[in-house]
């Protein structure tokens, strides 16, 4: 875990107490109700021995009691145990770890929080977060949630705020990237289904509410309400209750390989799993499907794809292999881009303009400095030594174009060089916590899921007595799937209404 | 100890009536100038009075003040709880609404007294009747009659927010000045306004008055470079009631009790009150809109409309085939006419007539005014504080249509808040918002200077996350102490009554939870009520009324020397009972968003220069809607957390006198 958590912990674990100027006005607010407790995974990913779950909120210290089979009572306030870590409901022993506890106020967030220190497996850190997620009144964090509550606690130094919205940016679209993988197939359309049916089901019934008094608008409308929620409700706990999970969600980085046909992409796929997994030939379009590997490079999990070259082609399978490698790299954590240096234009002042095209076809969404990429130029044994040093030269100088990597796949020459910058780009890629994070974007999904099948349950216990605490239940119930699959308004309930009733009055 | 009381309607004599003509005023200086004498500008005027600002308010019509516009009726779901809440601080439409209304009804009966929606036809005599007594004999309030052609303005105060400062007024005529330190707008439809029928367009902001405010548009959008948009509306053509066959509709009744609006009536004015008509359109009516498209040049054109309160004309064109509601609503005691509520249309005349007239209860009918159409500019209401005055012109508050929304209740919300802020400049007080988490007033200013609007914009109840704690029956408790103790816009004896109510009930809910009795003793006791007898739990009182068919007054029969001192209390102490439960959930959430809201962002950080990572997306979205608190921003659309966290070092936590905190209700 050298370098994979340093920079999170030193500010995370070691629990700085520095006061605002201003403390929070209504930290007061504690007479108020309790806030939710929420846990994340706050190490970062790769192959660390230790990965830090930690808990925040009213409920933390009930939560470390049971999961860490602590029934006498809590350990002493900043103090390691060792413990076993046990699932709450099947008793089933996930880690032997150590726990650490910090009552409020003085702790990182000023609320009570638990610690627990396990080992780094993918395995075991799925499995706690999983038992964390079964306890009542335990949630995953939102990004920056934790953050949130230490400034509100007045815990939090403004310079530390600066550095916190960087990481909690590459947080939030790792997490982003990571929800888009796994909502890419199937699971995309399964939700994003129910997301669409519970807000047409909302909108028939605020329709009801709203418009039903003097406009056209018939009690039928509930009806196909009465039998769609339960529906769903159904299906969601199928869902939920079913135990193949689909494709194993591999941990990593996700690095994908792209650029043209004959680029030499898949020589560099081979050099970099050692060996010959993709078939490489001088013909254009050879590779038209992903070809995919778990690689460990440097220390650090790494899902490699080799794509199809880009082009415009008649051939209906290699177009789709195009498509395919295009979606691809829409989801990658790092695309290396590959260029056929015998392509770059002989006048070197024109390269960096050539380049920046190249890379425009290739990461159409380069707009955003999100989308990690290295620009590679490949064969280079087949130009003049002194043409590519006056290649480097331009490059230098046009800084937007940095990094880029000169290699010859052919010769090995440069690859050293590229295998550092590589590393370099998969420590700060993995340095994110949560990044490639998959079992805690299930565990995200799951409790968002349950959330989501008891609220519905509100709409039948008042269906009949008082319709707007029925259509509360069904606000929640969206609500809790607006976290998965985006935020549903009042505007976008409003379009349904008139888009689906005559509204006149 | 029922305390009846009469309706507070003073009879007051005109004779004193504070009335000026324009010349003599001129000289003098107010706190708050209000430009406008509809819903938004009475409340405006209002509220700023009660607070204690000198104030002016310039219509062009005396005698239009507190006019009726478009439909002659009042409240409705969602509308019903802002005049609820307008009433609540001691606004006037409630009052007026019960003292003009000849048919109430509560809407939504059915579904849950969340979403009970208060509605009453009007009188607009009566109603206009009532707002004119109670302007003309305010004190420290002066009505005028005037055209302002102008703002004066002068340089900000470097201290404050804003590029400009409003100094006063000029009228129209003789160009006379009269200085203030705030003005408020409320000119509704009458900017830039133009009247549509058939193929005719020509200038104004309502039938048959003169156009105006050409030169307010100029000083908005050229002088102080506003951004400005536009939206048209429409009004039916009201119809000759004696020539109406009332056998072929069906008929309509009110609520045999009819409910007053305001918190301080027990009982409305309209000793009887008068049906309402029900009726439909057919296959002609269809025919003639197709016919009659040609000439029709309001419903070709792009601005947009009002979805909810379409033409008929669009809502022909969007269902066909359909056959569309029409209601015959009343427009007074005494009025001989008739509105058509559905029918708004701004076909020629001649085919007006011929469309009424395929409705069967119709044939006969004739016109007296054409309906017609309006298209008018608004100003894009998130260049506004959520107190209403403008970010860029200190003291200049707006308020009604000029900000995009349509309806009374709507614009009255809007008057009766600006003008309690105008007031609070002008006395250099700090002004108040008002959160989305106490009311739907705060609901409605947050949608508008957080979002800005795209049509014309109504309340729903839908648009309130937190619709089952603001309720109709609270708004008293929600709003009248806090108006009272902390912004002055209440009286006195309407206070001591809130008190007096919120006191009642909560000593009656404790009562209630004092008594606790098992299943089995609950069910002797009530014998009327099915209550499941497999719960071994004890339940309490206030438990029982959470069973559908338990009503207080059951519960009171059974215990009486305990909880008969409340039975005046009967039906509000039923929805607290029943809501409780779920409002004490929402108190989280609500709690967490006024922490947000009560985190205010500069009004001129320069987002685009800032020196943190954010994406230029972001940077132009906070840009553009410069939200005033961290709580608006993370409402924007494309606002990440990571933004979220970045703006945390520029925000300062505003002091309790700028952000209302919610009172426990009970």
């Amino acid at each position: 875990m050298m370098f994979a958590c340093c920079r999170r912990n030193t500010f995370l674990i070691t629990h700085k107490r520095l006061r605002l100027g201003f403390r929070c006005a209504s930290s007061a607010s504690s007479t108020a109700e309790p806030a939710d407790t929420i846990f994340a995974l706050s190490s970062g990913q790769g192959r660390c021995g230790v990965a830090v779950v930690r808990v925040t909120g009213p409920a933390a210290g009930g939560a470390l009691r049971r999961v860490a089979g602590l029934s006498c009572g809590l350990p002493a306030p900043r103090t390691a145990l060792l413990r076993s870590i046990v699932h709450p409901q099947s008793k089933e022993v996930l880690d032997r770890g150590l726990v650490l506890w910090f009552p409020g106020p003085h702790s990182f967030t000023g609320e009570d929080i638990a610690e627990f220190h396990i080992h780094g497996g993918p395995a075991v850190i799925s499995g706690v977060l999983q038992a964390l997620g079964s306890l009542p009144g335990l949630r995953p964090a939102e990004a920056g949630e934790f953050t949130r509550r230490a400034f509100h606690a007045g815990k939090l130094d403004l310079t530390e705020v600066e550095g916190l919205g960087d990481l909690i940016h590459a947080e939030t679209q790792a997490q982003r990237r990571q929800a888009l993988r796994q909502m890419a197939g199937d699971l995309g359309h399964l939700y994003n289904g129910w997301s669409e049916q519970l807000k047409r089901c909302l909108a028939h019934v605020e329709a009801f509410i709203d418009f039903s008094e003097g406009d056209l608008i018939e009690d039928g409308v509930l009806n196909q309400v009465d039998i769609a929620v339960p529906q769903l409700q159904m299906e969601i706990e199928k869902h939920l209750c079913d135990e193949r999970r689909g494709e194993r969600l591999r941990s990593g980085v996700q690095v994908v390989i792209a650029g043209s046909t004959n680029a030499g992409k898949s020589s560099l796929f081979n050099i970099l799993c050692q060996r010959p997994a993709a078939i490489v030939s001088p013909i254009a379009g050879t590779t038209r499907d992903i070809v995919e590997t778990s690689l460990d490079i440097g220390g650090f999990p790494v899902l490699l794809s080799d794509t199809a070259g880009l082009r415009d082609t008649g051939d209906c399978v290699e177009r789709e292999g195009v498509r395919r490698a295009r979606q691809m790299v829409g989801l990658a954590d790092l695309t290396l881009v590959l260029v056929d240096s015998m392509q770059l234009p002989q006048e070197p002042q024109m390269v960096s303009g050539f380049l920046s095209e190249y890379l425009k076809n290739v990461l159409p969404s380069a707009k955003d400095h999100e989308q990690g990429y290295v620009l590679i130029l490949n064969k280079s044994d087949l130009l003049p030594k002194e043409h590519i040093s006056m290649i480097q030269n331009v490059l230098t100088q046009t800084s937007d174009m940095a990094p880029v990597s000169i290699l010859s796949c052919h010769s090995r020459e440069g690859l050293d060089d590229f295998l550092t910058l590589l590393q370099d780009r998969l420590k700060t890629l993995c340095g994110d916590p949560l990044a490639g994070s998959p079992s805690l974007t299930q565990t995200r999904h799951r409790a968002h899921l349950q959330k989501c099948v008891d609220a519905l349950n509100q709409y039948y216990e008042y269906r009949d007595t008082d319709l707007a605490l029925a259509a509360e239940g069904l606000r929640l119930g969206l609500s809790s799937l607006g976290r998965i699959t985006g935020k549903v308004g009042a505007e976008d309930i409003l379009d349904v209404i008139f888009r689906d009733f005559c509204i006149g009055k | 100890m029922l305390r009846l009381r009469g309706l507070l309607i003073q009879h007051h004599f005109l004779s004193n009536c504070s009335a000026r003509t324009a010349s003599s005023v001129a000289c003098r200086e107010y706190d708050v100038i209000v430009v406008g004498g509809g819903h938004a500008g009475t409340e405006a005027a209002a509220a700023a009075t009660r607070i204690g600002a000198e104030t002016l308010l310039i219509t062009q019509k005396i005698e239009t003040i507190g006019a009726l516009s478009c439909n002659p009726s009042l409240g409705g779901v969602g509308k019903g709880q802002l005049v609820k809440e307008v009433d609540a601080l001691d606004g006037l439409m409630g009052r007026a609404g019960d003292y003009a209304g000849v048919h109430f009804s509560i809407l939504n009966r059915r579904k849950g007294p969340a979403v009970w929606g208060p509605r009453a036809q009007l009188d607009r005599g009566r109603y206009k009747e009532f707002i004119q007594l109670e302007l003309l004999n305010m004190p420290r309030l002066t009505v005028i009659e005037g055209s302002v052609e102008g703002l004066l303005v002068s340089t900000a105060d470097p201290e404050q927010p804003g590029k400009h400062t409003v100094t006063g007024v000029r009228l129209a005529d003789g160009g006379n000045e009269i200085l203030s330190s705030s003005v408020i707008l409320t000119t509704g439809t009458f900017l830039s306004g133009s009247l549509f029928m058939g193929k005719t367009t020509s200038p104004g902001g309502r039938m048959g008055e003169p156009p105006s405010c050409s030169g307010l548009t100029h000083s908005l959008r050229e002088i102080l470079g506003l951004k400005l948009g536009r939206l048209k509306t429409g009004t039916p053509p009201r119809i000759v009631k004696e020539t109406v066959d009332f056998s072929l509709a069906h008929l309509h009744l009110p609520d045999l009790r009819p409910t007053p609006f305001s918190f301080i009536n027990t009982h409305t004015h309209c000793k009887e009150q008068i049906p309402c008509h029900l009726t439909y359109t057919t296959p002609g009516v269809d025919r003639v809109v197709r016919e009659s498209l040609h000439m029709n040049s309001h419903i070709q054109q792009d601005t947009k409309g009002p979805r909810y309160c379409p033409s008929i004309e669009s809502r022909v064109l969007r269902f066909p085939g359909r056959q569309h509601q029409v209601w015959l609503e009343p427009e007074g005691l005494n009025s001989d006419l008739l509105y058509p509520q559905g029918l708004s249309m701004t076909m020629p005349l001649e085919m007006q007539l011929r469309l009424i007239r395929e409705i069967p209860a119709l044939q006969r009918a004739d016109i007296h005014t054409p309906g017609y159409g309006v298209q008018y500019d608004f100003v894009c209401p998130t260049q506004l504080f959520p107190w209403l005055q403008l970010k860029s012109i200190q003291g200049l508050f707006l308020a009604g249509q000029i900000n995009g929304t349509t309806g009374y209740e709507e614009a009255a919300a809007q008057g009766l808040w600006a003008g309690i802020n105008a007031g609070r400049t002008a006395l250099s007080m700090p002004p108040l918002s008002l959160s989305r988490t106490e009311s739907y007033i705060g609901v409605l200013i947050d949608d508008l200077v957080g979002h800005g609007v795209t049509e014309p914009y109504r309340m729903f109840t839908s648009r309130a996350e937190f619709r089952t704690s603001l309720r109709p029956d609270n708004a008293d408790l929600r709003l009248t102490p806090k108006g009272f103790e902390e912004i002055g816009c209440v009286s006195s004896p309407r206070y001591l009554e809130a008190v007096r109510v919120r006191q009642g009930l909560s000593e009656a809910l404790s009562a209630l939870k004092s008594i606790t009795m098992s299943p089995s003793r609950w069910k002797e006791k009530l014998r009327d009520a099915c209550i499941s007898e497999t719960k071994s739990t004890l339940i309490s009182g206030e438990e029982m009324l959470q069973y559908k068919d338990v009503s207080f007054d059951m519960v009171a029969s059974a215990f009486p020397e305990i909880l008969s001192p409340y039975l005046e209390f009967s039906e509000r102490i039923k929805i607290e009972a029943v809501y409780r439960p779920h409002c004490e959930k929402q108190q989280r959430e609500m709690e967490r968003m006024r922490e947000e809201e009560s985190l205010s962002l500069c009004p001129d950080i320069d987002y685009f220069s800032l020196p943190v990572s954010l994406s230029d997306e972001v940077r132009e979205i906070l840009d553009r809607v410069r939200p005033s608190t961290l709580g608006a921003a993370m409402r924007l659309q494309g606002v990440t957390p990571a933004a979220i966290v970045h703006l945390l070092n520029y925000v300062t936590r505003t002091g309790p006198t700028l952000h209302l905190t919610l009172l426990p209700l009970l």
